[in-house]
């Protein structure tokens, strides 16, 4: 499954497509795709693009959804 | 004391180390005159708002009484950070080509390897030191390599464009009372000559393209066209000069608030993925850019009932702002865990910070290596002596002492 988010509405050009760009990828400069099930390597760098969406739209660890693995 | 004096004494050198009970008070006075007829923000909302509002230029030729830094400068225009939209807005897509997402998406993350090796190495020179000076050693030389890296500028030239840098950043410094004109002359000519540098290098590498952002500004062409030369040499100005002078900052300010926080520092070491987080609070804390002094309303707006006249000087206390009570709980408690942080240390709006994911992986990686290796580090000095500018405010020299500092 892929979502595909607003960019219009995020407040910081996208941090998250620049810290963790296997999981969110810009599509255009409009929208940003990504992919809720997110491999064991890219752990890191989802806790970095979580920390630095400035709105905390990113949810990390088990609270996101532990069945979407 | 007078609030109209407020940023005469915000500015003054004695109260580098400490402003923030001076923008507490800034904060009680809400949006003040100063002698000089420009005027102060420093609460959350106001600042937050003003950031987002098209009547609000960036571009110093809009003052009523335009400056040196405006006016003088023959021939060279204001990069993007000093121009507003469609233009601005333009340049910045052009650079970001090359830099992000979505046409080069995995620059930063690619990066991350590199910088490893640069800290690992800047940590390898201590040995032999049991004293070593944060700044020199370590928070200066890392950002200031990693951003050579990145544009495809030869290290070894750093002692050149340290003395035009050097020059720019004092060509802006908006302290009051002295006489500026001199300084901006000799700013605008400091920038003259590195776009001239840095342009000459792109030349170079014009159908001989390697790894590096200047050759992609002179030889890629998008769908919306090209930098010219001239925007090649104010673009690459502005990301060398904002690639290392506030970086050096945010670590050295990182390794100061942690050492002034033994708890918190041990529970980084133990818990190294607290670091992200702990980086944003930093941003909050001790934010490297203190303020946005080149604001201008193109229009008289309203802002907590005081009208700011079209043309003043508007000046946005982006430190003051992240310490507001009315958005930050506790907010003179540092705390690296802190929820809902959406902090002013990048700016926010069209002209948030462009290097912001650098930056922020940058000092996370620092940070990280740098509370590893020590074992007890003590500061040599408390508070320590402070670099002149209160723009880009942080510390000149940072001394420490560890055991293992050089082990
Ligand atoms: C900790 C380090 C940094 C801090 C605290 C910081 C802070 C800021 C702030 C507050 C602004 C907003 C300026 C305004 O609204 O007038 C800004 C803009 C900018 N920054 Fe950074 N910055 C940092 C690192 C970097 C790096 C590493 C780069 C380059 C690779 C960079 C490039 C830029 C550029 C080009 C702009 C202008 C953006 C625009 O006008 O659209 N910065 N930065
Ligand atoms: S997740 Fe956050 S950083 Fe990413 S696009 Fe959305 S708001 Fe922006």
């Amino acid at each position: 499954m892929n979502v595909v988010v607003d960019l219009n509405r995020c407040q910081g050009y996208a941090q998250c497509a620049f810290l963790a760009p296997q999981v969110f990828t810009m599509h255009g400069e409009e929208s940003l795709l990504y992919t809720p099930v997110i491999a064991e390597d890219q752990d890191e760098r989802v806790r970095r693009a979580a920390a630095a969406c400035p709105v905390q739209a990113i949810v990390v660890g088990k609270e996101a959804g532990s069945g979407a693995r | 004391m007078a609030a109209d004096t407020l940023f005469r004494r915000i500015t003054d050198y004695a109260h580098r180390a400490d402003p923030y009970p001076l923008y507490a008070e800034l904060r009680e006075a809400g949006v003040v005159r100063q002698e000089d007829g420009s005027y102060l923000v420093g609460t959350y909302h106001e600042i937050a708002a003003l950031l987002h509002d098209p009547r609000i230029s960036s571009d110093r030729r809009n003052r009523a009484v335009p400056d040196e830094t405006a006016a003088g400068e023959q021939g060279v225009p204001p990069s993007f950070i000093g121009l507003d939209d469609p233009e601005h807005h333009r340049l910045r897509r052009l650079a970001m080509r090359s830099f992000g997402p979505p046409h080069t998406p995995g620059r930063i993350d690619a990066m991350e390897g590199e910088i490893t090796r640069i800290v690992k190495d800047l940590i390898a020179g201590f040995e032999g030191k049991k004293r070593i000076d944060i700044v020199d050693d370590f928070a200066y030389p890392l950002p200031v390599t990693v951003i050579c890296r990145l544009l495809g500028v030869p290290t070894e030239d750093e002692p050149r464009f340290r003395l035009w840098s050097d020059t720019i950043v004092a060509g802006f410094d908006p302290t009051p009372g002295e006489d500026p004109a001199e300084r901006q002359r000799a700013g605008s000519e400091a920038r003259k000559a590195m776009g001239l540098y840095l342009g000459e290098l792109a030349e170079k590498r014009r159908n001989r393209p390697s790894d590096d952002m200047l050759s992609a500004f002179i030889n890629n062409e998008g769908p919306d066209g090209r930098l010219t030369q001239l925007e090649i040499m104010t673009t690459a100005v502005l990301l060398l000069i904002a690639g290392h002078e506030t970086t050096v900052n945010l670590i050295t300010n990182g390794i100061l608030t942690l050492l002034r926080h033994p708890d918190e520092l041990d529970r980084l070491r133990s818990e190294p993925p607290l670091m992200p987080k702990a980086v944003e609070e930093l941003l909050r804390y001790e934010p490297p850019v203190q303020m946005l002094p080149q604001r201008t309303p193109l229009a008289d707006i309203e802002v907590l009932g005081v009208t700011i006249p079209k043309g003043a000087p508007l000046i946005l206390m982006l430190a003051s702002g992240n310490r507001d009570p009315q958005r930050f709980r506790d907010p003179d408690r540092f705390d690296p865990t802190r929820e809902d942080n959406q902090h002013l240390g990048f700016g926010s709006g069209m002209h948030s910070c462009f290097g912001a994911p650098l930056a922020r992986m940058e000092t996370q990686l620092a940070l990280t290596a740098l509370i590893q290796h020590l074992d007890k580090p003590r500061l040599v000095e408390d508070p320590p002596p402070y670099r002149r500018s209160p723009v880009l405010r942080g510390p000149r020299h940072l001394l420490i002492e560890d055991d293992r500092a050089g082990a």
